[in-house]
Order: structure tokens, then sequence, then C-alpha cells
């Protein structure tokens, strides 16, 4: 709160954006919870198509959040994701900034 | 974020949705009809060959939920690489039951050189309670709720059959009925559970979106 009382949300304007959008924070948050999980399983935790899935694990893994493994098994191709130290951190950050900001509102 | 959406939820809801296609239940199940069968097969084979007979049929069973986790369930569900807290829980379960089923196998050799004094009811109680025991121990550590049904199911397998074997005169001290209804139960929750996930479409991506991937 500030001097007159009222609530300072300016600490929202330099809320983390890439982490901000609903369909990437499901993803992280999703992330953060396990060591890697692969397409198909985040589809079926986030409801995403694949092509949004893949629009936004695409600016994930641009701001250095995300890590993608390809490989093939068998003859499938096969793709898993995990969070890097510097996307986990971040992920941290954001989570307690939102926190702070959340605690601040009034009832 | 509040408590109904707490990280340990979230992952919690993970892992229970990556044990979700039943087939553990299925394994779980048949490894207990087991008890519901070798006892009645038991008069024409004797009590090695009564056991042993499952073998075979474990190895099937086995090889059949390997084959299926990999072309059914996985297309369907993915695949996930727990955290570090979930392998931690599992490493301890792992090792609880190790020790557990040590204590449980001494209490075996136990119970088998004092047949006669150790009554029926004392037994049957005595199994029942290990059965309640790991199969609870299992829900904690595990996450999934069913175990606990499974577990009292299993756990009151013994006594009920014992007193069905001597107030109704069931053969083989019940076994057949609790414990084949208990396998029935599970089995059918497998079943449930596995042709639901089959209802949903595999999730498949061909070379060229895995070429494509990310770099659109």
């Amino acid at each position: 709160m500030s001097d007159d009382g009222s609530v300072e949300l300016h600490p929202l304007a330099d809320i983390n954006t890439i982490i901000h959008a609903p369909a990437r924070l499901m993803v992280l948050t999703y992330l953060y919870v396990v060591e890697s999980a692969d397409y198909v399983f985040l589809i079926r935790l986030t409801g995403l198509s694949w092509g949004n899935l893949s629009t936004h694990m695409g600016k994930l893994e641009e701001a250095g959040y995300v890590a993608v493994h390809k490989e093939f098994r068998g003859r499938k191709p096969h793709t898993s994701i995990s969070l890097t130290p510097q996307g986990r951190e971040a992920f941290r950050a954001y989570k307690q900034r939102m926190q702070q900001m959340l605690d601040q509102l009034p009832d | 974020m509040n408590k109904t959406s707490s990280l340990d939820q979230v992952e919690r809801a993970v892992f229970r949705l990556s044990q979700n296609d039943g087939l553990y239940d299925i394994l779980l199940g048949c490894l207990m009809s087991q008890m519901a069968l070798a006892p009645l097969l038991s008069n024409r084979l004797g009590d090695f060959w009564s056991s042993a007979v499952f073998l075979p049929l474990w190895f099937g069973v086995m090889a059949a939920i390997w084959w299926l986790k990999r072309h059914v369930v996985a297309p369907r569900m993915g695949t996930v690489s727990y955290g570090p807290a979930r392998k931690r829980k599992l490493a301890i379960f792992t090792w609880v039951m190790l020790i557990l089923n040590l204590a449980v196998f001494i209490l075996g050799l136990i119970t088998a050189a004092n047949v006669g004094r150790i009554s029926g009811e004392q037994t049957s109680l005595l199994l029942g309670l290990m059965l309640l025991g790991f199969f609870s121990l299992g829900a904690y550590f595990m996450d999934v709720p069913r175990l606990y049904l499974y577990g009292l199911l299993l756990g009151l397998a013994p006594p009920v059959g014992e007193w069905l074997y001597q107030e109704h005169g069931f053969s083989h001290h019940g076994f057949p009925v609790t414990f084949g209804t208990a396998a029935v139960v599970m089995i059918v929750t497998g079943v449930v559970l596995f042709v639901r996930l089959m209802r949903q479409p595999p999730i498949e991506m061909d070379g060229e979106q895995f070429e494509d991937q990310h770099h659109e």
C-alpha cells in the first residue's frame, strides 16, 4: 500500500509477460513439478492443441526457459520438454511476485 | 495462489494422471486372483504346483502390460519423468515395502513352525492386517486413493473367508469367494479405466512436424 492508502499496482507493469500468458503459465506450472514430460502428456494435461502448444513452446524455448529434447523411439519421433535452471528460477520469481501482489490486495 | 492450486496438488494431479491407465489395477487383480484360484487347484495339483502354475501367467501378464504401456498407453497419455520429490517418495516406498516383505517372510516362517498352536482366526486376522497395511501404505505413498479400497477388500478377505468357512461351510477357508471378489473389483476397475483411455484417440506427430517443431 502507498502512503495515501491506495494499492500500488505498478509492480504488475514489470511482471514477466512470457510466463504470464495463461497457456504458458499452465505449461510451466506442470513442468515445474516434474523432471520432463513429452508433448502428448502436456496436451492431455493442458487441453491445448498440438499447434498451440508448439507455438507457446517456441516462445518459452526462445526465452531459454525450456529445453526440448528430440529423439526417435524405434521409428517414431519423440519430443520431451524440461525446464531449464533459468526457467525454474524465472517461474519461482514470477510466483513470488504474484503472491506478493495478490497478498497486498484488500479483501 | 491458494491452497487448492498449490504446487503439491498440481504434482499429485500429474502423478495420478500418469497412473490412470488401469493396467496396474488389472495386474494387482490378476495377482490377487491367485489367492482365489490356487486353493481350488491345490486338490488336483498339490500345494506347490497350484501356485507354480501361475508363474507363466504372470510373465504373460507383465509382458502384455509392458507392450500395452509402450504401444497403446504412451501414444494416448504421453510419458512423464517425475520430479525429485516424487522419486524420493517412491524410493522410500520401495524400501518400506522391501522391509515389510522381509518381516512378513520371517513371520510366515514362524507361523509355519507353529502350525497347530496358532488358530485359523489368528492367522486370517494377521494376513488381513498385513494386506490392509500394504495397500494403505501404497495408497499413501502413491497418492492413489482407490488403493485404500483395495486394501479394505483384501484386508477383510481372510477373516470374512474364515467366518464363511466356519459358519457356512465354504470351501478353502472362503478364499475363492472373498479374494475372488476383491480380484474382480480390481480387474473391473482397471478395465474401466483402460477402456476410458482407449476411447481417446492417440496423439501422434509425423516426422515433418517433428523436424519443423519450434522453427515456425
